[in-house]
């Protein structure tokens, strides 16, 4: 009943290996982040969308559109498992026997819409082919392997998009290496036609001022590469397709713990070009990468950081992961840098796992930030349990600091000033969705952290700020499938149930004439919403059932 | 919302005055009210909006899979 209440305060808290500390700061933005005037920047593509691709198609009575003259049925559609609509939806058979593989390709690919029991609704987008294409997919890979996977022709509006999306973006990385920053890229051109950007040039850092034409440094790596090979299907006409090379790996630190089964290596080498910049001048320089429509992509290339020392942390034998989490990792660790960017999983999926497991695999010091005291003290349980951290590794850094680092008393200012100086390996960003872009900015002009790992249960995408997130701290990396993990047992089942809980008359009189900063009070107080939650919590306890209660 | 409480806030729109002006005729018992006829459409149309923002838009939101948990829509 009533308005909706606002959140009015949270906290923010820090965890963090060897001298760590962490902190809560209470911080109060009743209306700060509505009227966030500053807009980030946005690549020009971004800002497209397939949705208005299919406004001239025919539509019946009841709004179903006729679709037929752009989509020619294959006549073997039986055996292939989804439609792609002119309108960048598309459609699969979560019965079809090739699920799995349609399934992996198109989280990678595509933003999940609606995920019911039998059809699943998934939407391309400019930012998840961003996406796709940050973990390693090229734009003819999606291409073809959508046209395999399609029951029908795919619409040439979507390839068009495919194309508009994927060509420019995911070419350029920023990379630090020994604490120098390289613009790296293995297509030259690209990095020659950035180069002739005036504002470019003012970034790059030249070490040789006399020799202007200072050619680009070229190296070449050795790469491995797992081909994935996929589970021969017989039946299927796809079985040979599915094949594809589309979801190799490159060794990470997480794949080589397990057997690798039903997997082949395969030396590559790979030549890339890049160019040194000027650590100061690093926020223009993305800036105008955005607006060149090359964005950069952060990689930390952490194995071979010499500067920052190595934190001894391991995971326990006890931490097995699973799939799904080491499928989010690999996604992450893919080619044996730490990619920035963003995993999702649901509540309960253990968010904390990949969060300690990421900080384990980097070794370096890493820096939780977290939205409640509460949270602090389970990251520093979660990082005791899983990881070999014990207490005088862990810092934790709250409003009510119990951990000094250093072992001296610090004030705040100090203790930030630390936090400034340091050079981070990896920050982990805990319900990264409540975060507001500006103090994550915010955030971001005090720490310097080479790769950022955001966590969470939810991407508001009605939420303007998820476009923030996508270039703030990166691309959504990998998204879980709820029903599918409940399925399989991982998560609990979840039972959603409504009570309304209707004030007394009285109650409710002075509820309507009082002011609005008082009806946010009544309203959270409305006294028969105590006592049904309050017959709620016994109910379960003595069932010895755990519970957690959220209000706002 | 019950009765009673209904019947708070169709004083409160007759004592503020929100309808325009005042439609209450006569206060009968504790869920009852005796009110002009020619009042009711606009009534019922405050009474629409007033349960629109107390519920939640389940029909609105497809995606509603992956964010019921966080986003309470007024």
């Amino acid at each position: 009943m009533g308005p909706p209440k606002r959140f009015s305060g949270k906290g923010e808290g820090r965890a963090s290996k060897k001298r760590k500390k962490e902190e809560e700061e209470a911080w109060t933005y009743e209306e700060d982040d509505t009227n966030d005037v500053e807009e980030a920047a946005v690549p020009g593509a971004a800002a497209r969308d397939a949705e208005k691709n299919d406004q001239n198609a025919l539509e019946d009575e009841f709004g179903a559109k006729d679709y037929r003259s752009q989509m020619a049925l294959k006549p073997d559609n039986a055996s292939r498992p989804l439609w792609v609509a002119p309108n960048g939806h598309i459609f699969l058979e979560s019965f079809s026997p090739v699920y799995k593989h349609a399934h992996d390709f198109l989280i990678a690919i595509s933003e999940p819409v609606c995920r019911p029991e039998h059809i699943h609704e998934y939407k391309l987008t400019a930012y998840s082919l961003y996406a796709a294409v940050s973990v390693g997919l090229q734009t003819n890979d999606i291409i073809e392997y959508l046209k395999r996977l399609s029951k029908t022709s795919i619409p040439d509006g979507i390839i068009e998009f495919i194309k508009l999306c994927t060509l420019s973006y995911g070419k350029v990385k920023l990379v630090l290496k020994h604490n120098k920053y390289f613009v790296e890229s293995p297509f030259p051109d690209i990095l020659q036609k950035l180069l002739k950007d005036p504002v470019i040039q003012e970034c790059r850092l030249r070490r040789n001022v006399e020799n202007e034409t200072e050619e680009l440094i070229t190296q070449t790596r050795k790469i491995f590469l797992h081909l994935v090979q996929s589970p021969v299907l017989p039946g299927t006409k796809l079985e040979t397709e599915m094949g594809l090379q589309l979801q190799y790996q490159m060794i990470s630190r997480i794949s080589t713990k397990k057997s690798i089964t039903k997997k082949e290596e395969e030396e590559t080498s790979l030549q890339t070009v890049s160019f040194e910049v000027n650590q100061e001048k690093i926020e223009v320089l993305q800036k105008r990468c955005i607006e060149l429509e090359h964005p950069l992509l952060a990689e930390y290339d952490f194995r071979n950081d010499t500067v920052n020392p190595d934190i001894n942390v391991d995971l326990r034998p006890s931490a097995v992961l699973r799939p799904y989490q080491e499928k989010s990792l690999r996604k992450m660790f893919g080619n044996g840098r730490a990619r920035s960017g963003v995993i999702v999983l649901p509540c309960g999926a253990g968010k904390s796992l990949v969060g300690v497991t990421a900080c384990c695999t980097v070794r370096k010091r890493a820096l939780v930030l977290c939205n409640s005291g509460v949270s602090v003290e389970q990251w520093k349980q979660q990082f005791k349990m899983w990881s070999t951290a014990d207490d005088s590794m862990i810092c934790r850094f709250t409003s009510e600091a119990k951990d000094k680092p250093m072992r001296r008393s610090w004030e705040a200012e100090q203790t930030m000033k630390w936090l400034q100086e340091q050079e981070w390996g990896i920050m982990v960003l805990d319900e990264v969705h409540t975060i507001p872009a500006k103090m994550f900015r915010r955030v971001l002009t005090i720490v310097q952290s080479h790769c950022k790992l955001g966590l969470t249960a939810t991407l508001l995408r009605e939420d303007d700020k998820i476009a923030d997130l996508n270039f703030l701290i990166g691309p959504k990396l990998y998204e879980a499938n709820w029903l599918e993990l409940q399925k399989r047992g991982y998560i609990a089942r979840v039972q959603c149930a409504e009570v309304w809980c209707p004030m007394t008359p009285e109650f409710y009189r002075e509820y309507l004439v009082c002011r609005t900063s008082k009806r946010l009070l009544l309203y959270v107080m409305n006294p028969n919403k105590f006592r049904a939650t309050q017959y709620l919590i016994r109910y379960h306890e003595r069932r010895g059932d755990k519970t957690i209660v959220f209000f706002r | 919302m019950n009765d009673q409480a209904m019947k708070q806030f169709l004083l409160h729109l007759d004592e503020t005055l929100k309808l325009g002006r005042k439609f209450i005729i006569q206060d009968l018992d504790e869920n009852h009210l005796f009110i002009s006829a020619d009042i009711l459409d606009t009534l019922q149309a405050k009474i629409d909006d007033l349960m629109d923002q107390i519920s939640f838009p389940l029909a609105e939101k497809r995606g509603i899979k992956h964010s019921f948990f966080f986003s309470q829509k007024s």
